[in-house]
């Protein structure tokens, strides 16, 4: 049967198990490190467990305190959804310094290595040096303020309810809007100058070429930025832990620094493993979203 | 036929073998798990050799957690059936520890020798009492205490520290003007909380099932001290800081009063300049309330050698290292006659350290934000952000005390 080839001999077969093979490490540290303690964590959502007691099954109750009952998490909810709506306001401002950086401009690069200067910086030591920059008594803010007789009494930033998630919404978007303008100057970069030549050939002004070349050019570029920034949403417990702690109140209180609260200040590792599954639900539609919005084959390879 | 050298050699071979795993099992291995003390490292690595050589095949591993790295250690440690032998912690986080079984009932240890008992200051050694069980011993105490900028109090005409709540608030709407406020406290860990006690305010009831605070006289206080908050007699930052910003600020000589416990002294004496035996006045806050924040050490119930460990326990408080650690960081152990005779040498040496040690072993049974249950920090998280709404002004302080109470009495309700 010379014709005859065996599921091994086929070409196909074979490559498939080679992708096998190269994936399988990252398949089971994804597997180790993120599937089992996802799997877990959901059912520890529906148990009642501490590491000072066995687990008993509870079903939905942490899901009814949590929605009907526990107002901080939905404080926290919607302060992490005002931080992701904040992410759009970083994205535009990159936009805005990488098409100044990207022009003509005299000492472009200098400015480019100024604004990128702070996405290196710890998030820790961004986070001691803009508490005390927002400080009520010696902050540089309350300084400049009286200084300029703007104001007569010292603002109270990160004391405030009103202004102190705002106050540190700004200090996340000063840290990362570096790296956003890094990627999107990598994006503008790419875009074909043939292109502006040729709409400027026919005559296209400059708001045209903005709206109908650089912006869908830049949509990949773009689209990473809304990912980046939809997780930083999510991650920002170190920036909120050290300059408010949630506080005052419960003001700046994000769902992931309550985790932490619930999970490691008041043992109570369950209801933690509940918020992390409403985190993790909320993080999937909204990337679901972003795709959506990006044409729907975010991250695919075309093949030739 | 075996010669007698061979003999001899398989005998010494064959005893050899045997007692080779005799001496790995007298091998006893302990860890310490302490907070945050590790530049007490040189005297702490004394102890253990000193524990080591008194107790031959003991083994002591020391492990060093910053405060807030220790519980969730400790309770990860506890989930993988490996907790620490012998555990260092602060405040009322062991109260949940004893109630769920993770902490060993030191009772019988501390009774059965009546030198160790006798060794502790009776009320501290009661302030780690569960359901009448001793869980954890004194390792070093604190309570709260007042200080005062005499030369703001002076230039303000005020002479002595206040005796009462109203003195605080007059004394500190007095001082305040500019840059100064006239009050500042601590607020962790119900720090604060002789504020409310000094007016007669009680937390829960006494078997700790109900709330007992939300009552017009409380509204009265939050009310009044919401208004001093706004005024600038007292510093917003007592309601939003933790350590280091109220500390800091007292340290910058611009704040009328500190409340705060013993250690506070250390830090802002070395932010503050003006801080010097004349300037710094040193009393118990009105009414001689305060709030303990002491440090214990305890045996977890999963202690492969309960017995060791709760022998490394005793060897830690006893006369020799309680006193090396009293002199070192000029600290209370809770080890009366250690005590005594650190306040004794500090009489002469340092006399504010004297005058602020001497308030932690005073009106002792004048402490309180130390409730024995299990669920503090539950009640901790529902009632602190409903007060600091009233305290800063973000609502009225019936509506915040109503809003507290009902989230209080939930978490006691779920317990």
């Amino acid at each position: 049967m010379a014709g005859k080839v065996g599921w091994y001999g086929r070409k196909r077969t074979r490559e498939l198990a080679l992708i096998v093979c190269f994936l399988l490490p990252s398949l089971a540290i994804f597997l180790l490190y993120r599937m089992i303690p996802l799997g877990w964590n959901v059912v520890l959502s529906f148990q009642s467990w501490s590491p000072m007691r066995p687990a008993r099954w509870v079903g939905f109750e942490h899901y009814e305190e949590m929605f009907l009952w526990d107002d901080v998490f939905w404080q926290a909810f919607w302060n992490t959804l005002i931080w992701i709506g904040a992410a759009p306001v970083a994205i535009v401002l990159a936009l805005g310094i990488a098409l100044l950086v990207n022009s003509d401009l005299k000492g472009a690069s200098v400015y480019r290595t100024i604004v990128f200067l702070s996405y290196p910086l710890m998030t820790v030591a961004v986070g001691i040096i803009w508490r005390w920059m927002y400080d009520e008594r010696g902050g540089f803010f309350n300084w400049v303020l009286r200084s300029t007789g703007v104001i007569e009494q010292p603002l109270g930033f990160l004391a405030s309810f009103d202004m102190a998630l705002p106050a540190v919404i700004v200090t996340d978007i000063w840290q990362v809007i570096g790296f956003y303008m890094i990627v999107l100057l990598t994006g503008l970069q790419s875009i074909p100058q043939h292109l502006y030549e040729a709409a400027r050939i026919d005559g296209a002004p400059a708001r045209a070429r903005f709206f109908r070349i650089t912006l869908p050019m830049l949509r990949p570029s773009l689209f990473l930025c809304a990912v980046i920034g939809l997780l930083n949403s999510f991650t920002s417990f170190d920036l909120v832990y050290i300059m408010t702690n949630g506080g005052p109140g419960h003001a700046t209180e994000l769902l992931i620094t309550y985790i932490y609260k619930a999970g490691f200040g008041q043992t109570k590792f369950d209801y933690a493993a509940a918020i992390t599954v409403v985190q993790f639900s909320l993080l999937l539609v909204l990337t679901v979203l972003a795709n959506w919005a990006a044409g729907g084959n975010a991250g695919a390879v075309e093949r030739d | 036929m075996l010669g007698r050298r061979s003999a001899l050699k398989a005998s010494v071979a064959l005893a050899a073998s045997l007692a080779t795993p005799a001496i790995a099992q007298t091998r006893r291995r302990i860890s310490f798990l302490t907070w945050n003390i590790i530049d007490q490292e040189p005297l702490i690595r004394g102890w253990i050799e000193s524990f080591q050589r008194a107790n031959p095949g003991a083994e002591v591993e020391w492990l060093d957690k910053k405060g807030p790295e220790l519980p969730p250690f400790y309770q990860t440690q506890l989930a993988a059936g490996t907790p620490p032998d012998v555990i260092n912690t602060q405040g009322a986080l062991w109260l949940e520890y004893a109630a769920n079984g993770a902490l060993m009932d030191l009772t019988e240890a501390i009774a059965g020798d009546p030198a160790v008992k006798s060794r502790f200051n009776a009320e501290y050694l009661a302030n780690w009492t569960y359901q009448g069980r001793n869980f954890m011993v004194p390792f070093y105490i604190t309570k709260t205490l007042l200080f005062y900028n005499k030369p703001l109090f002076q230039q303000a005409g005020l002479s002595g520290p206040p005796g009462s709540f109203d003195d605080i608030l007059g004394f500190a709407d007095r001082i305040k003007g500019g840059d100064r406020t006239g009050f500042l406290t601590l607020n962790f860990d119900w720090l604060y909380w002789p504020l409310f006690a000094m007016n007669g305010i009680e937390l829960l009831t006494p078997d700790l099932k109900k709330t007992a605070f939300n009552t017009p006289k409380a509204a009265e206080v939050v009310e009044k001290l919401a208004r001093a908050s706004d005024s600038g007699a007292i510093n917003k930052i007592s309601w939003t800081g933790r350590w280091v910003e109220p500390n800091g600020a007292f340290g910058a000589g611009n704040v009328g009063m500190l409340h705060a416990h013993s250690p506070a002294y250390y830090f802002f004496r070395g932010q503050g300049t003006w801080v010097t035996p004349e300037s710094l006045g040193v009393a118990h806050a009105p009414g001689g309330y305060s709030t303990p924040n002491s440090h214990g050490l305890g045996v977890s119930k999963g202690s492969r050698h309960p017995d060791l460990a709760v022998a490394f326990v005793k060897h830690v408080t006893a006369d020799a290292q309680a006193g090396q650690l009293a002199n070192q960081r000029r600290i209370l152990t809770g080890n009366t006659a250690v005590d005594t005779a650190l306040l004794a040498k500090l009489e002469k040496e340092d006399p504010t350290v004297h005058a602020i040690l001497r308030t932690q072993i005073e009106h002792t049974d004048k402490m309180v934000g130390n409730w024995r249950t299990p669920l503090d920090s539950r009640i901790k998280e529902a009632f602190w952000p409903e007060l600091q709404n009233a305290l800063l002004g973000r609502k009225p302080a019936a509506r915040a005390l109503a809003d507290a109470e009902r989230r209080v009495q939930r978490e006691l309700d779920r317990a």
